[in-house]
């Protein structure tokens, strides 16, 4: 249960004045994109919980640039240098998949849903002032992407 | 700000080329920034798969999210009905471990006294699970005498900048002021991993957590005295902290984050503060 009427109403009011500052991007200037069927399609994860390794330099508050993630990173190896204070780390503390579900995607991997698992994921400092900075980290994960086969990626906020 | 920052990277990444979907934690955000496909899902910040230690519920969340690859054939915010098993879980926790009675005049020899009763329950979870998240501020664990030292004489007034020296070989991993919020985070993570390291248990609500944290322990009475210095100072950047600090309902003398003086352009002062934050002015 969270919706914006069971949030701290400081917290309420935060998200829906974010709302309006985020959404004067043009989303008709957006392509369609219809992807392979999922059984032939490779899949990557981007997470905006800030995860990164122990020993990358860690998200400044307000950064717009991206950490790569491998697929088959220990877990312990992970860290969060998300700055908001106003979420929910219990669950992602037990238990990783609750943001990064790198084992669910290869469950489904091995039961044929999906064509295959990128061998890098993808990690964004989502407490960002202005989202539009990401435009240009954005156009270099879609060409690292690429270079990983990927032909889809499944984007998660915290 | 999560959601809509993830609509938008959706965006993005599609006009580069790379199809999207999505989870939605915040429909309204979803709603004003239209990604190319979203499921939107009724669980608590922080947990876009719903609930941890629940492969069949997460499968089902993730399998709904990749689904719309198929089926969305223009931008679809759908929603995803089923509730996190834990119902949010507020209130159905309850810390086992009786702490020491905090010395009010005490605040450092209470907190160690607590990491010291907590530290076998937070090395069998460690184990256990395989990792821990400690470590944001680039500590190691066998440094948590010195994050202690640092938060504790910044509680005390003695400033940002007595940084203690970084068991790393290197520079510590955020920049001061910005530093004492991943300090904070860091025993934070080591107090919430110690106490929820019983196997059958689930986890407590981030709610229940922090409730327990800032009425009955002594990390609770020091982000409290940092923050109440934090108030207390005329530079109007570090209300900043305080926000990154204290969850909103849990401040007293109302929202964490502080605003703009009167007059400033609330940007302006956004842009301000971050820089000083990071270190990057004065």
């Amino acid at each position: 249960m969270v919706r914006l009427s069971d949030l701290h109403p400081e917290e309420a009011a935060g998200m829906l004045a974010a709302a309006p500052r985020f959404g004067d991007i043009d989303h008709e200037a957006t392509p369609w994109i219809d992807p392979p069927p999922l059984a032939e399609s490779t899949i990557c994860l981007v997470t905006s919980a800030a995860l990164h390794r122990r020993d990358d330099v860690p998200f400044r508050f307000g950064d717009s640039g991206y950490r790569l993630i491998p697929d088959d990173i220990n877990p312990d190896d992970l860290v969060q240098s998300q700055v908001s204070v106003n979420f929910d780390r219990t669950h992602y503390q037990r238990d990783m998949n609750v943001v990064l579900p790198i084992d669910r995607l290869h469950e489904l991997h091995e039961a044929g849903e999906i064509g295959g698992v990128s061998a890098m994921h993808f990690s964004v400092q989502g407490a960002s002032p202005n989202a539009k900075t990401f435009e240009a980290s954005a156009a270099d994960m879609a060409n690292r992407m690429r270079e990983l086969g990927v032909d889809a990626a499944m984007l998660a906020p915290v | 700000m999560c959601t809509a920052a993830v609509g938008v990277l959706s965006h993005f990444l599609q006009r580069h080329g790379i199809a999207t979907t999505s989870i939605s934690l915040i429909r309204e955000q979803s709603e004003a920034v239209h990604p190319p496909r979203a499921l939107w899902v009724p669980f608590p910040l922080g947990r876009p798969l719903g609930v941890a230690d629940n492969p069949e519920f997460q499968t089902d969340v993730l399998r709904s999210a990749l689904g719309l690859l198929e089926s969305a054939t223009k931008p679809t915010i759908v929603d995803y009905t089923r509730e996190a098993p834990d119902g949010g879980g507020d209130g159905l926790w309850a810390c086992a471990i009786e702490l020491p009675t905090p010395e009010v005049s005490e605040l450092e020899a209470s907190l160690r006294a607590e990491i010291d009763l907590l530290m076998p329950r937070y090395l069998e979870a460690r184990r256990r699970r395989g990792r821990s998240t400690f470590g944001m501020s680039g500590a190691k664990l066998e440094q948590i005498d010195q994050l202690v030292s640092y938060a504790v004489a910044v509680a005390e007034g003695g400033g940002f900048d007595q940084i203690p020296a970084s068991a790393t070989g290197r520079d510590w991993t955020h920049p001061t002021p910005m530093l004492i919020r991943f300090v904070v985070e860091d025993l934070r993570a080591f107090y919430q991993e110690s106490v929820t390291s019983d196997a059958d248990a689930g986890p407590p609500s981030q709610h229940d957590m922090h409730a327990w944290i800032f009425r009955e322990t002594a990390l609770g009475r020091l982000i409290m005295q940092i923050a109440q210095l934090i108030t207390d100072d005329d530079d109007p950047r570090l209300l900043f902290i305080r926000g990154l600090l204290i969850p909103e309902g849990f401040w007293e003398g109302g929202p964490t984050f502080g605003g703009p003086p009167p007059g400033e352009d609330p940007r302006e002062f956004l842009i301000r503060s971050r820089r000083y934050l990071q270190g990057q002015e004065a």
